[in-house]
């Protein structure tokens, strides 16, 4: 079973890459811990207060012993305390991580299948004046910031037109899916990116395979562009271009954090960004964590996938 | 070889590329304004404070009024005309010292891996494919909590995040200069390392490092104003366009111009910056 051990040795690379981006993540978040016991005593806190917080913290230990400790209680499932209100990190990610999975969904839901229609229709004529027009767009609207994008919307859609709200408050209780309108932005100004990018990738999959001598060989048999597209074309080229849901899983989770913040959606993306703010060191780097993992965890998905539909390495 | 040959034959090269960058062979209205907007935002961007006078920090009038000044004024009663025009210069110089940084450093480790032992390269590669993994997002927010309030810690994550797709970029280009015989035949003469670096790898990989700067420059500009939006660097009450798009969001209702005028900004600074780095790469490309 050549797929297994495929899968395998994948998982054990994203394991060691996980790890290794764990090392990352703490190493950037640990290198100044005065300002982590700031973040609990408060500014005002006598030189006591400090040492006193700074010993209950472990922060007097060694950093590679903190860091064992933590990467081994991760491990088992447990990310700390936050300092903040003093909740399970777990806890929190567990409440907050729904809203953003729901969110990141519906814009993969919208984005991939734009992004296939746009590339499709781009790459079917290269050099055409459509093509010469979606990619320019594409090309355009993947240089725009997500928090620019999300600005627009939101100037037009909110404030102009008045269609949705600007601000996305999630009726106390309830879920996001208790007030669709205030996803309506955010999923928009997540999506365009992403829809971008895979536009710009299936477009460039679809024109080569256009210019290869099989379909070359279709068309001088008379076979109609159509039927040339459906038949010859894209299953060839959108294969290949399965990367593109790991790619916009990737553009998503950091675009989930900016959007977010912008809108005020209770997700993971705006809760990492206040607690970036409020220095709560252990919800940071819980939640990068997680992020990591769920960034690996698409990749290694889209490889897998990406494997099964290329009839070339299937066995 | 005379030194004055040399000399010629280097002018004739700068000719050459001048004229490939110059010379069109697209349609060429959208770029000549699409340069002259980044131009002139840079230069807007750059050259503001010294354009106004007036402090950007001092309130001038009630809160998001639009009838004081040109733009009206923010949340705490500032003058958004003069927030304007002190907000871009770090932006600017954030993403040009990243983009040097990234550039320099990019060149010198990628032309290491493309030079270094199959396996050497493969474990920097790995590495680096480790950090473009990683939204380059959540980097730029961990490596700015490291150092609350400073603009050399944007400068230095910017860096770190765009500098792994230089070191492939650069890593990639110099294996095929390597793999094209006059390296070989450069060290088999006997030039050391540095000789065959300076006079066989460097000219040959220079246009490709020049287009990847153009990118780099691109994700630049884009992690320095989002890092001014998520709080990062030099905080309040400094402008930065950034952030003015954050702070004036409340008020977009009632001031609007003093949302959508750091918006705008940034809009056309990334977008300009973004076609012409593509110009940019597709022209180093055709040669």
């Amino acid at each position: 079973m050549r797929l297994w051990r495929l899968v395998v040795r994948r998982l054990a690379l994203s394991l060691v890459a996980l790890a290794g981006l764990s090392v990352v993540i703490f190493a950037a978040t640990e290198v100044l811990p005065g300002d982590a016991v700031t973040a609990v005593v408060g500014p005002d806190a006598t030189v006591e207060q400090r040492d006193r917080a700074r010993l209950e913290l472990g922060l007097d230990r060694p950093v590679l012993d903190r860091y064992f400790d933590w990467a081994g209680a991760a491990v088992l499932g447990d990310l700390g305390t936050a300092y903040v209100g003093g909740r399970p990190v777990g806890d929190v990610i567990a409440d907050r991580l729904p809203n953003s999975v729901l969110l990141g969904a519906l814009a993969l839901a919208l984005a991939i299948p734009a992004g296939v229609v746009v590339g499709v229709l781009a790459g079917a004529r290269p050099g055409k004046r459509l093509d010469r027009f979606l990619s320019t767009g594409s090309l355009l609207a993947i240089g725009i910031p997500e928090f620019v994008t999300a600005g627009l919307l939101l100037a037009i859609l909110a404030i102009g037109l008045d269609l949705v709200p600007p601000v996305s408050l999630v009726p106390l209780g309830g879920g996001p899916l208790d007030a669709p309108t205030i996803v309506v932005l955010p999923v928009l100004s997540l999506a365009i990116l992403p829809a971008a990018a895979a536009a710009r990738l299936i477009r460039a999959s679809v024109a080569d395979t256009m210019s290869s001598p099989y379909v070359e060989t279709a068309r001088l048999n008379g076979i109609r562009h159509s039927q040339l597209l459906r038949r010859h074309v894209l299953p060839n080229s959108l294969g290949p271009a399965i990367q593109v849901l790991g790619l916009a899983v990737g553009a998503i989770i950091g675009g989930a954090i900016v959007v977010e913040a912008l809108f005020s959606y209770p997700g993971i993306g705006a809760e990492l960004s206040s607690a970036v703010g409020t220095r709560d060191l252990p919800l940071v780097q819980g939640i990068a964590l997680v992020l990591a993992a769920i960034t690996l965890l698409s990749l290694l998905l889209t490889d897998i996938a990406g494997r099964l539909l290329d009839p070339r390495l299937r066995t | 070889m005379t030194a004055a040959d040399t000399t010629s034959t280097r002018e004739a090269k700068v000719d050459d590329l001048l004229l490939t960058v110059v010379s069109r062979h697209r349609a060429p209205v959208l770029l000549v304004i699409t340069a002259l907007v980044g131009v002139v935002v840079v230069v807007v961007a750059l050259a503001g404070p010294f354009i106004t006078l007036a402090d950007p920090t001092r309130t001038v009038g009630k809160p998001f009024s639009s009838e004081i000044g040109w733009l009206g004024t923010d949340g705490i009663g500032r003058d958004v005309w003069s927030r304007v025009l002190h907000g871009g210069r770090s932006i600017v110089l954030v993403a040009m010292t990243a983009t040097l940084a990234a550039t320099t450093l990019g060149t010198l480790l990628g032309v290491g891996v493309g030079l270094a032992r199959r396996r050497v390269a493969a474990v920097v590669t790995w590495c680096t494919d480790l950090l473009v993994v990683f939204p380059a997002v959540l980097l730029l927010l961990l490596l700015a909590a490291g150092f609350p309030g400073s603009d050399l810690a944007v400068v230095l994550a910017v860096t770190l995040t765009t500098l792994p797709y230089s070191v492939r970029v650069v890593g990639s280009v110099t294996r095929q200069v390597a793999s094209n015989g006059y390296v070989e035949v450069a060290r088999a003469r006997g030039d050391g390392l540095g000789r065959v670096i300076r006079f066989d790898v460097l000219p040959n990989v220079a246009g490709p490092v020049l287009a990847d700067a153009g990118i780099r420059f691109v994700a630049a500009i884009y992690l320095a104003a989002l890092a001014g939006f998520l709080g990062l660097g030099t905080g309040a009450p400094a402008a930065n366009w950034g952030r003015m798009i954050a702070e004036n969001v409340p008020g977009a209702s009632t001031n609007a111009a003093a949302f959508v005028a750091p918006l705008v900004l940034v809009l056309a600074l990334s977008t300009s910056v973004n076609l012409l780095a593509d110009e940019l790469s597709a022209r180093v490309a055709d040669r």
